[in-house]
């Protein structure tokens, strides 16, 4: 029955194109800004002393994109759930003879699969700019790590989307609430602006949320074949890799520790794991019944 | 008798507002029960409690053996509902509807299937069983939800106003079904309704009127208690007419150029009509209604 769940949540996402537009629209306004003004701001005059750094640039921005649809793409997808609550749809589930706990994971289970469907195509996108911009298009090693974080950033999201969702009791208020995050999930992620172009305090607040840290890790994994091939033989007491990572997010600095790239996953799972949990005691303490 | 449903001191309320305040009643297998009422009056509640949606507040209810709130999931696998408004996906099609649905009820594939095509057989939606739900008309709907509510053979099928919204020719098929499942197919229904002539139809009626049950009995026992026949007379001569009545203290009211006589039974009626023989242009005896029974319980119109 869970299958037959998912199954419905499934067409129901993919069935309704407005939807399925409106969750890439976060997608399409990150790359259109941008394409159109940040772009240039981004790449200044570097572009003299490094010759191709537009393919690091357009890595950075598009692990970015990449990163925030992970995080965007899921929420819509629990729009359906909304949308049963709010349309007491649900009382039909509920005057049938299944688990609380089944429904709950059809939902949270089809939320990850439409995540990762909706990423993996945002990823397609963000490699065919690469490429059509003369960028390479990612390795196939590469290309398999991105596509296993991608899946964790969608289950560590879709555990704090669904937190959060649970609360929502209108269509108005889910609605507004995703907008809102579509819109500044790019600036929270650091998605927009290096994290050390902003101010001291935005970029702690950056490294403390959750999920900017798989803005890094993708980061890591997608502009590492960029970074190698623009800044080879680079003298590094002209030009610091490290520092520049450091501003552009690719790695965050706690101080004095750079955190290593298991340590990101880390945070991404233990995110995953404390608010399913949370979800869980929620549940067991609020009743099917009021 | 059998008793599939008995109700004892059943109370709900919705914080300070009382819905429900203590109703008794059973409802005999196999059959077709109507719950009447106004708006308001507690008959959605009611029906919500012993579907194991809403918890009570008070009181016992047993479905078919089973203890309300302790067998919840053996009460679910044994009845049908059909909500007042649609709970189906309107992106789906009527199919896939109930296969998701159908999946809950932990049959096997092939039993489900060839369930749901029975259910879609019994409705008479088997021609539009691709077509998505949300295309569908009111009455193509109506008919969906109830199939949905007939996948696993419910011993009970409950119906929240299941006709209401519909246009008369609709409404009519949708009740017929219902009347088929009840008779061909002995399934004990359970339905709410505030028109009053499905409740003239049903085999038990009980009024329900501000949580409280103001009446129950059969059709012709609420007509018989609550309603009276009348005679409606046009007389030749009005004034002689209603003369001859108030001389042998016969009460009469004037609509029009009628005169309307209350009387008990209808047999009452001949001696009025010797009385004013020579007299009357017409005459017209009519049986009680169900509205005029309503009308006599709850002591106004229906509420709409």
């Amino acid at each position: 029955m869970i299958i037959q769940l998912i199954l419905r949540n499934l067409r129901i996402y993919f069935r309704d194109k407005a939807s399925v537009f409106f969750s890439l629209l976060g997608v399409f306004v990150i790359i259109g800004l941008y394409i159109l003004f940040l772009r240039d701001a981004v790449i200044g005059n570097w572009d003299q002393t490094f010759p191709g750094i537009e393919f690091v640039m357009d890595s950075w921005i598009m692990s970015g994109v990449v990163a925030a649809a992970s995080i965007t793409t899921t929420m819509g997808a629990f729009g359906t759930m909304v949308d049963d609550t709010v349309k007491k749809n649900i009382k039909d589930f509920q005057v049938s003879p299944i688990k609380r706990w089944q429904l709950v994971l059809g939902y949270v289970l089809s939320s990850v699969i439409i995540g990762i469907i909706m990423s993996l195509l945002t990823l397609v996108l963000a490699e065919i700019y690469i490429v059509a911009q003369g960028g390479d298009l990612l390795s196939f090693p590469a290309l398999i790590k991105t596509i296993g974080l991608i899946i964790l950033s969608v289950v560590s999201s879709s555990a704090i989307i669904f937190f959060f969702v649970s609360f929502f009791k209108s269509q108005n208020a889910f609605a507004t609430a995703s907008t809102l995050i579509g819109t500044l999930i790019g600036f929270f992620m650091g998605v927009y602006f290096p994290i050390g172009q902003l101010p001291e305090g935005v970029g702690y607040a950056i490294k403390i949320f959750p999920l900017s840290h798989s803005g890094v890790v993708l980061r890591q994994v997608m502009m590492d074949e960029a970074m190698n091939k623009v800044f080879a033989g680079v003298d590094e007491s002209v030009f610091s890799i490290s520092t520049f990572k450091e501003d552009m997010g690719i790695v965050f600095k706690y101080g004095m520790i750079t955190f290593p790239f298991w340590a990101h996953l880390l945070v991404l799972l233990g995110t995953a794991m404390l608010f399913f949990l949370l979800t869980v005691l929620r549940m067991s303490a609020h009743k099917a019944k009021e | 008798m059998n008793k599939i449903i008995d109700v004892h001191g059943l109370k709900k309320s919705y914080g300070p507002v009382a819905a429900v305040k203590g109703v008794d009643f059973y409802v005999e297998k196999g059959k077709l029960f109507a719950f009447l009422g106004p708006n308001g009056a507690g008959k959605t509640t009611t029906i919500n409690i012993l579907c194991t949606l809403l918890s009570k507040d008070q009181g016992e209810v047993i479905i078919d053996g089973h203890i309300l709130d302790y067998d919840d999931k053996l009460i679910r696998e044994e009845i049908g509902i059909v909500f007042q408004e649609s709970v189906l996906d309107p992106l789906l099609t009527v199919r896939e509807n109930l296969e998701v649905r159908g999946s809950f009820y932990s049959m096997k594939k092939s039993d489900l299937n060839h369930a749901i095509d029975e259910a879609m057989r019994t409705t008479d939606i088997t021609g539009i069983s691709n077509r998505r739900f949300g295309t569908l008309s009111g009455g193509q709907r109506r008919r969906t939800d109830i199939a949905r509510a007939l996948i696993h053979h419910p011993k009970i099928l409950f119906l929240d106003e299941p006709t209401t919204g519909l246009d008369p020719q609709t409404r009519k098929t949708v009740w017929k079904t219902v009347e088929n499942l009840q008779k061909e197919q002995g399934m004990t229904v359970f339905l709410t309704t505030h028109y009053m002539e499905e409740a003239g139809l049903a085999d038990y009626v009980i009024v329900i009127d501000d949580g409280l049950i103001a009446a129950k009995g059969t059709p012709a026992e609420l007509k018989e208690k609550y309603s009276s026949d009348t005679i409606q007379i046009k007389p030749t001569d009005s004034q002689n007419a209603k003369l001859l009545l108030e001389q042998n203290q016969i009460d009469y009211r004037e609509i029009s150029d009628l005169l309307i006589i209350d009387i008990k039974k209808t047999i009452d009626a001949l001696p009025i009509i010797k009385l004013l023989e020579g007299m009357i242009v017409s005459v017209q005896i009519l049986n009680g209604t169900m509205d005029d029974a309503f009308i006599g319980i709850i002591g106004k119109e229906i509420r709409e």
